[in-house]
Order: structure tokens, then sequence, then C-alpha cells
């Protein structure tokens, strides 16, 4: 209790130093909080695109057709997919489902050609399944049964298209041959990412399968879950359907397990805690050369309370404790700084469209910062464990002052 | 005056009669150019009219598709080919001089090839529609040199070699060997500037009409792909005969 006292009495003596120690550790405290939500931000946000975009939280694919993804091989689809979207709608934890055809494809326009990626979509599943209508921003959906297409703005851009006009697209179609269709533009859209906004394009599922000449056939399914259900047991349960229901060369599996981009991220995370470790340590180098000018200087008083008969293990608590009372309050202060910026961009977000352009990955221009309790007291507590541990090495310094020799000066 | 063994004059006489006899073997052959083989090729097998029907059976890791198709010709230059099987029926490729269009049934407009889609394949096929074109006569667009004679399926083929006097072709370089009897093509390696081997063409059946020769059956194998090739089959030809010239127009490809 005294050497609680005594070491608080010992901060504020020198406020000036003890702010500016309290300040490294702040600092360091603040930017991971920010950073460590960013992270967070960024994986919420992949898993979103991953999800809506990509791969479904459940994907149904043909087993062969990763395999074969170069050579865009369609015939390796999911035949009769009607009867199959049939079983999961109505299957428990299904919240909804989409059913697309993707295809490469090369756009002619006024002599001039465009590599675009295509979708094939049922626009009345999608207005659920993506919320597509929010990604509208000029004209509107197209309707199924009709040359119509919904473009998104980059390539309309590249194209220099708008609503009305035409375009005629040419690709493999499911045989391996060839064909080519024109669709009349009826809306543009805007997404998130830069790799859909460049060179994407989505036209109504019956007419993609009848140019691609696909008849009942999708190249896959994509299935978002109740919020209760884990994707990784329904996919291990639905492959096992699959083959009940006489489909062994189809597979269900979990978003996690088909896109790359997600472990980049949670590999990002492990990266993020690395360079944590560093940044604190380096704003325990503050803490620990303030210690050290406080022991240098409070040597005769040091070894007065040395000779009143306060032992060395003591000494070395009264100092371990004033270095933690610094951390605690800086770490604290600082989380406290970080949850103030992190919060305002949680809400508004932060543009990297600069820094994004070019880059294929499913992460959003705008990314907007997302606070974790879990992250936010791990930062709290790893800050003023790494900054306490660290000043230990100049308290246990303090101990070895020898009383004769510090009360010499006296 | 040195004179020669006995024994050596007898090996100097029999190596003097086997040069001499294979040099007069090979007179015959030698005795045309490379040019005048390309000439006599193209007599051959390029004709005035033509219009023929047959089938092409891509057969690629995936298995066996088989295209039907129409086609009429004038010359080198003009070539119209229109699909006949149900999954592209319709679907038509015009070849004028050196541009190639292609009109789809569900298409608004004309697809007018050019730069890097040229070198896509024509119906998955071995064949990209670059290979179509380059309607000039080969020796417009090469230089010729004789390389020697080879046997190719237990026929005598002159090798010719092909080197391109530009960059307006498809292949820098081609080695074709043309039969030394009835002048036809019998294989041809088509060669990057790289010198790699990209394509191989080799001809399996002849026909011969109005006195020309050439081929009606033949296997085209892209070797940038894998367990790929594409085998063409001329079921029904007529030459010579009598093609209007709107047939080879832009107006008449969208009817």
């Amino acid at each position: 209790m005294k050497l609680r006292k005594i070491a608080w009495r010992n901060i504020r003596r020198n406020t000036r130093r003890s702010i500016l120690s309290m300040s490294a550790v702040a600092i360091a405290a603040m930017t991971f909080v920010f950073m460590f939500s960013l992270i967070e931000g960024m994986k919420q946000d992949v898993a979103y695109n991953l999800q809506t975009f990509v791969t479904g939280e459940v994907r149904i694919h043909h087993s062969e057709f990763e395999k074969y993804k170069h050579l865009n091989p369609l015939h390796l689809g999911v035949d009769s997919y009607t009867k199959l979207t049939a079983r999961l709608d109505s299957m428990d934890g299904v919240r909804t489902i989409s059913p697309r055809i993707k295809f490469p494809t090369a756009i002619y326009k006024e002599g001039n050609t465009y590599r675009a990626q295509g979708q094939g979509v049922d626009f009345e599943r999608e207005a659920e399944y993506q919320g597509l209508e929010e990604y509208v921003v000029k004209g509107r959906m197209p309707r199924n049964g009709r040359n119509e297409v919904l473009v998104a703005t980059g390539l309309a851009k590249e194209m220099n298209l708008d609503i009305g006009d035409n375009f005629t697209l040419l690709t493999q179609t499911r045989g391996r041959g060839m064909n080519a269709i024109t669709f009349e533009i009826t809306g543009l859209s805007h997404y998130n990412f830069g790799g859909l906004n460049n060179s994407f394009f989505q036209a109504p599922l019956d007419r993609v399968q009848y140019f691609l000449r696909m008849d009942n056939s999708v190249s896959e399914i994509l299935i978002k879950l109740d919020d209760n259900h884990s994707a990784e047991e329904f996919a291990a349960g639905l492959d096992r359907s699959l083959t009940d229901w006489g489909r062994p060369q189809l597979e269900a599996r979990m978003w996690k397990n088909i896109s790359q981009t997600y472990s980049f991220v949670v590999m990002a995370d492990t990266v993020y805690f690395i360079i944590a470790l560093m940044f604190f340590l380096l704003g325990s180098t503050v803490i620990i050369n303030t210690m050290m000018m406080t022991i240098f200087e409070r040597r005769k008083e040091i070894g007065t309370i040395n000779a009143m008969g306060m032992t060395g293990p003591e000494i070395v608590r009264l100092f371990f404790l004033e270095a933690f009372y610094i951390a605690a309050i800086g770490s604290f202060v600082g989380v406290l700084a970080g949850i103030g910026i992190t919060y305002p961009l949680s809400i508004y977000g932060l543009n990297f469209s600069a820094a994004m352009e070019g880059v294929d990955m499913e992460v959003s221009q705008i990314l907007r910062p997302v606070l974790n309790l879990k992250s936010t007291l791990f930062v709290f507590l790893y800050s003023t464990f790494i900054a306490s541990v660290a000043s230990f090495i100049p308290s246990r310094k303090s101990a070895k002052i020898e009383p004769i020799e510090a009360l010499r000066a006296i | 005056m040195c004179t020669i063994p006995k024994k050596r004059q007898k090996i100097l006489m029999i190596t003097g009669i086997l040069l001499a006899v294979s040099m007069l073997s090979s007179l015959p052959l030698f005795a045309i150019s490379a040019e005048e083989i390309i000439q006599k090729l193209e007599e051959n097998q390029v004709h005035e009219t033509s219009r023929s029907e047959g089938k092409m059976s891509i057969s690629d890791r995936f298995g066996e598709k088989v295209t039907t198709f129409k086609s009429w010709a004038e010359g080198e230059e003009k070539t119209l080919i229109e699909f006949t099987s149900r999954q592209e029926r319709g679907q038509k490729i015009l070849r004028t001089d050196d541009e190639i269009y292609l009109y789809f049934p569900d298409a608004a407009e004309v697809i007018r090839l050019q730069g890097a889609a040229l070198r896509d394949s024509v119906l998955g096929s071995d064949m990209s529609y670059e290979d179509m074109t380059g309607g000039k006569g080969l020796l417009d667009s090469y230089d010729a040199t004789l390389l020697g004679t080879e046997s190719v399926d237990g026929e005598e083929c002159y090798k010719v070699e092909l080197k391109a006097k530009g960059r307006g072709v498809a292949y820098p370089r081609e080695i074709l060997w043309i039969d030394s009897e009835m002048f036809v093509t019998r294989r041809v390696h088509m060669f990057s500037l790289s010198e790699k081997l990209l394509k191989e063409m080799r001809m399996e059946e002849y026909r011969s009409l109005k006195g020309k020769t050439f081929p009606v059956h033949f296997i085209i194998e892209d070797k940038m792909k894998r367990n790929s090739s594409t085998e063409f089959v001329i079921e029904s030809i007529e030459i010579g005969v009598d093609i209007p010239a709107s047939r080879f127009s832009l107006e008449e490809l969208t009817w």
C-alpha cells in the first residue's frame, strides 16, 4: 500500500517527464487500436464482398471446374439447376440463393475490342441476394427474358457507353463453339471494389443460358445462410447430400476455402500483431529511458530508503509500479484516443480509391474500420504489459545501488 | 609419276559410280526451283471458284465436337463459311482480302476481327482466324528455299522452307512437304519468330477434280494446346461453279 503511494507520488514529482513517457505508450496504443479496427473492417468487408459477389457463404460447383477454370469450361456446370434450387430453397438454414453463370467475353464496339467479365443472374433473386438495386447508380435493373444488361460504371466509361446504348459481345459457348449477342444497357452499377467496376456486367440468366447454349445449366449456385448457421458445417452436410441426390460430380465448399483474399487479410492481421509488438517495444524505450534517468537522479534517495530498511526487492517493486502506472495510464489514454479517431471513420469511411486503383482484389475502395472490444482490450493489456516488462530492466538496477556509496554524496 | 594401288583404284571407282548414280537420281527433283514448286502447288490447290460442304471435328481433353459447314470460295482471297450444325446454325465467317467478318444471328452488328482477336480460335478449333487471312499468293509474302527431299507417308516430297518477307503474315516461318508428283502439301509445320513449332498440318486424303488434285481430309494440331487436334473433312466439293459476287459482300452476310 505504501509502495503504491510512493510510486504515485514519484510520478507526479516530474509531471512533464511522466506525460512524455505516457505519450509514447499512448501513441502506440492509439495507432494500434486504429490499425486493428481497420484490419477488422477489411476482414468484414472482404467477407461481405466474397459472399455477395464471388463465392457465397457456400458455393455449389462442378468438382472439376477449378482445375480447368482457365479454359472457361462451361460444360462443367450445374445441370438441371432448377431442381437443385427448389431443394435448396426448402432447406433449413438457407437464407437466399443465387444461381449464376460467369463467363469471360470480348465486347465489340465500333471496331474496338474490350475484354470483360460477364455474369448471368436471375435479377429477381439478386434483388434479395446482392441487394442489387443499391448498386444501380443510373437507369434500372434489366428484366429477365430480355436482352438487357447492367454495366459497371468503369466498363461503361471505358467503352463510352450510356443507358440505351447497345453492345455486342462474343464468347465461347458451353459446347466450346462461339456465339455473339447484342444487349441494350438499361442500367449502370457501381460496386465498392475496383475489380468489378472496371470490367463487369450482368445480364438476365435466361438470355445468357440461351446464347451460351447452356440449356438448364448454370456454372454455380451461391448460398447465403441464416445468421445462426455455420458455413463450414452446412457445406459439409450439403456436400454429402449432393452425392445422395445423385450429383456426385458437384461439390459444396465454404467461402473461406475458395478465395485466397480472405487468407491474405487474416495473414495481415498476424503481421500487424508483430508490428504492434515492435511499436510497443519502441514506445517502451521512452519509459526505460525515463526510469533510468529517475534512478540516476534518485541515487541518494534510494540509498536513504535502503538505509532506512527498504529491501532490494521492494525498491524494484517501487520502480516497477511507477513504470506500470505510466504504461497503464498511457495505454488507457491511447486506447481512448484510438476509439475517438476510429469511431467517426467507422461511420464515414476511409477512401482508398487512388491506392486501390488497378488492384484486382475483393477489397472495397472505401473501408470502414470496425471497433472490436476484443482487439481494443488486447491493445490496452498488451501495451501495458510490454511497457511494464520493459521497465523491469532499469528497476532491477535500482536494487543494486549500494547505500554507503549513495549516501557518501550527502 | 606415282601409281595408285589396285585396291584403292577399285574403291575410288565404286565411290565415283555411287556418286554419279546418286547425282543422276536427284537430278529430276532438283531441276525445279522452290518458286516453281510453290506455283505448281497453288495452281493445284487454289480454285477459281468452289463450293463445298464438310465437317470439322475438334478433339481436346474434354472430348470431341463436330461442326458442319458449307463454304464458298473465289480464288485465295474470298471465302464464305456458313455453319450448319445445331449449336452454330446460321453463323458465318466472311473473308475478303485480309479482312475477317463474323456474323451471328443474335448479334445486331457484324463483327470485324482485327488485332489480337485474329489469334482467337475458330469455334474452339486448332485453327485461328489469322490462319484464314493472307489471301495473297505464298510467293508474295514469303521467300521460298528448297531444302531437299524427304519421304512423308511413303511418298517422295520436296521440303520447302518459307520465310516471311514482312510482318503481315500469321507465321514468320513455315516448312512444307510437297508431294513431288501430285504437287499437293502432305505436311506443313508453322513456326514462331523464336523458331518454336506452333502448328502442324497433316494431309490424310486427296481428291482429283477437273485436272486438279487437292486435300479433302486434313488434321491441324495447335502445339500450344495439350491433347488438341482438329480434323477437317470436305465431304462434297464442286469447282468452277458460278458464284454471284454479292455472296462475298457484307450486305449478303446478314441475310
